[in-house]
């Protein structure tokens, strides 16, 4: 599902690297934790792996076939990524000013996926996150628990090979946290997807397939 | 488009409802200024060719005098129809008449009966009922349906028609059925209006038609050749051409104010669109991670643009029409410029001109998109989804020096600008040298906040005003956004402001020096009676001095508009006197040689300078005169030419004034203007106090600037909802920053005064930008744009107390728009702020 070989990373003018030569494999339906400490680089990490950033060296592989993101330009990493990838954010980033059936609707509209299909396939993961009949809620009328779900729906409504998490639980009460993981475990096993999933809690690392702490020295 | 942009658009003006509104508002308000513009224009200029057309027919050539007091001598015109090219020839004789007092002057046209059929069939009259052809050839005039329709003259009455001392008294045969609205004229037999008014021997004009097969262009170039000097052979419509000609200028400056409010709409949508992209940017990033690629996410921010153009220009596209119907019917075709005489316009819209300025307003909208998208697009994604909207700072010492280059770079370019010739005779150079300086205004505007408020910031303030006066100079790009719009309409106002009062002080203090006399007598183009002269010089009339004016025009280049031949009872000597003359007096090298004194337009229009010799085509010979000096005038916009009775009658030519100056008997006023109104009023003369003249020319000159008060008023508008949509989003942006103040013990006032000063601030520094520009703009309009399009020239005024008035309301606007912004701001909940992602 994703193959990190060598991946170095430094910011512009920053002097020394963020990372050096990182290596990394996830299968499918695999979903792997990675912890460390603060401003370890965790979420450049995870924003390379998404395209978001340009890796200085190494590759990324990701999807059928496998593609090199490092290598692509801003475009077709976009589009690798409608295709791919599925996003979970700390701060849920629900658009606002759509309802949440529309914000779920996104990446079907962004795929091939025929338009009569979408409110269909809208409502079976609204149901498999909890949230049946809150399609046409507008976001800022649900609790913080609730907007995670949506956005787990997001992220998995296009059948991604690769959920990438950066501390999805972070805003949430250890309660709403723990179920919040509890679904994305399960939908990220139920799609045989892989997942990547950045958090301080040792408690949810736990509850993952594989846990790997990000150091000075790479990943162990 | 696809269901995901129309939902992001439809979300957008959902939620920023008010905002959007005004941008579309905005957009519509300069379509609908631009195109009204447009509509009345076509529309005047087409009526006033319809009605040449209505009146001249479609001959291949027409033969005048150069000189209006000049005539085509029957011989010649018996010559041209002897010319086997020639298929018909129709003379003409046109002269005004009196017919009754509750009319001016109508014209009164003779033609030949059977000529005429074929070349003026519109002026072929409908004889009364029972009448014959008998009754054309024994006399009886033929009246359009205007003149019957003011005044009390009927088919069949008697009428007697008047010229100076002559009569005619005869009857009503019938009307003129072709003849529309507003032509007060009257038809006879060319050879009874001959008998009783013209010479016998000459015409006005002849009108030719040639043989179907003959090239007209050439016969009348060949033919030309061979006529006397004073006379010209010339394309019949070319006097539409010329009218188009002749307010071009005007034209051209009107369309250019309202391409200015389109402008001003342009930063509100620009202001708008920045502040959409701002709040969403983050919206955009997840988009982004998503996986809408950076072209779709830029073409969304377009496209929103075009959301709110396309329908904004579709609904000005309305106004306009609206304000073209409504202004025709207030001011007349030219919007009060004097150029039209006659009726009301239709106004009648054509499918290429409404497509285009449905584009433009469209172009405008998303022009205004672009550097918003393009700095959305500049943002990398994960900065974005972190932060949320960053303008880059641009305070940096290094930034400076380059933007110092720039500026200086651009002043240079508005100065050559301004010292460049006109092009195509129009002051186009004078127009970039606008768009420039406003450039530089808007350029200047970081610069500026951030040396004025830095140094601020580090004074010891309480702590509401530092904290403004940081924000403005810490973000000086959101403060040139907000104070951009109201720099470019200030400015615009301010200028027009100057140039107007500049102008209309000239023309205040013109009409002193041209109207020395206390008492005028005008009869607009007929002789006066020869009764009332004769009164005048009796022992007991009532005035220390006369003085007579005669009135004619003189056609120089057929091209382009007649100018005016003014013959004046005026001392050769000491022409100062009567005349407002710019500039040295040159003395002619021989006495007995004729002195003209040329209008400043003339001098410009032809090249002719004072002191040279001058041949010009009158009385119907070539005549050799001096150029004896420039005089100012801001009545004949085309060029005048003055010249002394004496030397007219020297020269054999005929004096009849058409006005007179009058002075009463010292202590004797009153009496002086009972005296006259008694002698003038049965011969529908006017009698007018030098006081009446001056309030009525001030007022046509008010009435002619009405237009572009209308234009300023919206650009100020436009202006002032820039500055509010750009305020309350700079404090949206910061409302993280707001709430932990509030955190930290700052009151709902404290906020809501910190916004309003920052807005305060913003607004003096475009006030005070908009200022500079706006003197720098009105001189340019008064000395380069003015002269160059109009031929007028005139000394700059500043009305600084007017402007500072001005300013003080802007400045009080700006307020109100800032304490909108603040209650935005300050109105949710400071919990829910903080614990929002924003
Ligand atoms: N745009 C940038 N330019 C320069 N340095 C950056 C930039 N973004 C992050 N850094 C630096 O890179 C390092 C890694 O940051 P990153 O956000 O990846 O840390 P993290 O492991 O996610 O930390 P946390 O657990 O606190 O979220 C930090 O030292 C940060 O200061
Ligand atoms: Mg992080």
């Amino acid at each position: 599902m994703l193959t990190v070989c060598g991946l170095t990373k430094r910011h512009a003018n920053a002097h020394r690297a963020v990372f050096r030569s990182l290596e990394l494999a996830v299968g499918a339906g695999e979903v792997v934790a990675l912890v460390g400490e603060s401003g370890i680089g965790k979420s450049t990490f995870l924003n390379c792996i998404a395209g978001l950033e340009t890796a200085d060296a190494g590759q990324i592989l990701i999807g059928q076939p496998e593609k090199d993101i490092v290598t692509l330009d801003e475009t077709a990493r976009a589009a690798l990524r409608a295709r791919e990838i599925g996003f979970v954010f700390q701060a849920f980033h629900i658009l606002p000013t759509l309802t949440v059936g529309q914000n779920i609707a996104v990446p079907l509209l962004l795929g091939r996926a025929p338009p009569a299909t979408h409110p269909a396939r809208i409502a079976e993961l609204l149901e498999q996150v909890g949230l049946s009949g809150f399609a046409e809620r507008w976001p800022a009328t649900l609790s913080g628990g609730e907007l995670q779900r949506v956005a787990i729906a997001r992220a998995l409504v296009h059948r991604p090979s690769l959920i990438l998490a950066d501390e999805p639980t972070g805003n949430l009460d250890p309660r709403t946290a723990d179920e919040v993981m509890s679904l994305l475990l399960d939908q990220v096993r139920r799609q045989r997807a892989g997942a990547l999933v950045v958090t301080h809690s040792r408690h949810v690392a736990s509850r993952c397939d594989r846990m790997l702490t990000m150091a000075g020295d790479g990943l162990r | 488009m696809n269901t995901l942009a129309w939902w992001l658009i439809s979300a957008q003006f959902h939620s920023r409802r008010t905002a959007t509104w005004l941008s579309m508002l905005a957009i519509a308000l300069g379509v609908a200024l631009g195109y009204a513009i447009h509509l009345i224009n076509q529309a005047a200029l087409a009526d006033f060719a319809r009605a040449m057309h209505r009146v001249q027919g479609e001959p291949d050539a027409v033969l005048a005098a150069r000189d209006s007091a000049g005539s085509v001598p029957l011989a010649i015109v018996n010559q041209l129809a002897a010319d086997p090219t020639v298929a018909l020839v129709a003379p003409v004789i046109e002269t005004r008449v009196r017919v009754a007092e509750s009319l001016p002057a109508v014209r009164l046209i003779g033609v030949d009966l059977f000529s005429a059929g074929g070349l003026m069939p519109k002026l072929l009259p409908r004889p009364a009922e029972g009448a014959t052809i008998a009754d054309w050839l024994t006399g009886g005039v033929y009246v359009s349906p205007t003149v019957l329709a003011r005044s009390d003259l009927r088919v069949g009455a008697p009428i007697t028609l008047r010229r100076g001392d002559r009569l005619w008294t005869t009857r009503i045969a019938g009307d003129l059925p072709a003849m529309a609205n507003e032509d007060l004229l009257l038809v006879a037999d060319i050879a009874w209006v001959q008998e009783h008014f013209g010479p016998s021997d000459a015409v006005s004009e002849a009108r030719i038609l040639l043989e179907p097969d003959s090239a007209p262009a050439e016969w009348r170039r060949h033919t030309a050749q061979r006529l006397p000097a004073g006379l010209l052979l010339r394309e019949a419509d070319d006097d539409s051409a010329r009218v188009s000609n002749l307010s071009r200028a005007y034209r051209v400056n009107l369309n250019v104010l309202a391409l200015v409010a389109l402008l001003t709409s342009a930063f509100l949508v620009f202001a708008t669109q920045l502040t959409a992209v701002a709040q969403r940017s983050t919206h955009f990033a997840v988009l982004g991670v998503i996986g809408l690629s950076p072209r779709r996410r830029l073409l969304q921010i377009l496209l929103e643009g075009l959301a709110i153009g396309f329908p904004g220009a579709l609904l000005g596209l309305l106004m306009g029409y609206a304000l073209a119907v409504a202004f025709t019917q207030l001011l007349g075709g030219d919007l009060g410029g004097g150029f039209f005489s006659g009726g009301v316009p239709l106004i009648r819209p054509t499918l290429t001109a409404t497509l285009a300025f449905c584009f433009l307003g469209a172009l405008t909208s998303v022009a205004g998109a672009i550097y918003p998208a393009y700095l959305n697009r500049r943002q990398p994604l994960a900065q974005a989804l972190k932060i949320g909207f960053s303008p880059t700072p641009t305070g940096e010492a290094a930034h400076d020096h380059r933007r110092l280059k720039r500026l200086a770079a651009l002043s240079l370019s508005a100065v050559a600008l301004s010292h460049a010739p006109p092009l195509f005779e129009l002051p186009l150079a004078g127009y970039a040298a606008i768009a420039v300086l406003l450039l530089i205004g808007i350029d200047a505007a970081p610069l500026l906040t951030h040396r004025l408020f830095s140094a601020g910031a580090s004074l010891p303030l309480p702590a509401t005003q530092r904290i403004a006066l940081q924000n403005v100079a810490q973000a000086p790009l959101m403060a040139q956004v907000a104070a951009s719009g109201l720099i470019v309409s200030f400015a615009l106002t301010a200028s027009m402001v100057i140039m107007v009062s500049s102008f209309r002080v000239a023309v205040d203090h013109w009409l002193d020096e041209v109207l020395p006399a206390p008492i005028y007598l005008r009869s607009k183009g007929t002789p006066l009676p020869p009764e009332v002269l004769s009164a005048l010089r009796q022992a007991d009339a009532p005035f220390v001095k006369v003085e007579g004016t005669a009135h004619g025009t003189l056609t120089l280049d057929p091209r382009r508009p007649d100018v005016g031949l003014i013959v004046r009872e005026i001392d050769r000597q000491h022409p100062a006197q009567r005349l407002p003359l710019t500039g040295r007096l040159a003395t002619p090298p021989d006495d007995r040689l004729p002195v003209v004194w040329i209008s400043e337009a003339l001098q410009e229009i032809y090249g002719i300078h004072p002191g040279q010799l001058l041949r010009l085509p009158l009385l119907g010979r070539d005549v050799e005169l001096f150029v004896g000096g420039v005089w100012r005038d801001y009545s004949r916009q085309f060029g005048a030419l003055v010249i002394s009775r004496d030397d007219y009658q020297r020269l054999g030519g005929e004096f009849q004034a058409n006005d007179l100056a009058l002075w009463p008997r010292a202590g004797q006023e009153a009496s002086a203007m009972t005296w006259l109104t008694a002698h003038t009023d049965r011969h529908g003369l006017r009698v007018s106090t030098v006081g009446e003249i001056r309030d009525l020319s001030l007022a046509i000159f008010d009435k002619s600037f009405a237009v572009t008060y209308a234009l300023e008023a919206a650009a100020m508008l436009i202006g002032l909802f820039g500055l509010a949509v750009t305020l309350a989003t700079s404090v949206w942006l910061r409302s993280r920053e707001w709430a932990t103040l509030g955190a930290l013990g700052f009151d709902r006032r404290m906020l809501s005064r910190a916004v309003m000063l920052e807005g305060a601030l913003i607004a003096v520094i475009g006030l005070l930008i908009g200022l500079a520009c706006g003197v720098a703009i009105g001189a340019v309009l008064t000395h380069v744009v003015n002269p160059q399009a109009f031929h007028w020239r005139m000394p700059l005024i500043v009305p600084w107390s007017r402007l500072l008035v001005g300013a003080v309301l802007t400045l009080a606007a700006a307020l109100l728009a800032s304490r909108h912004a603040a209650r935005q701001a300050t109105r949710l909940p400071l919990a829910q702020i903080l614990a929002s992602g924003q």
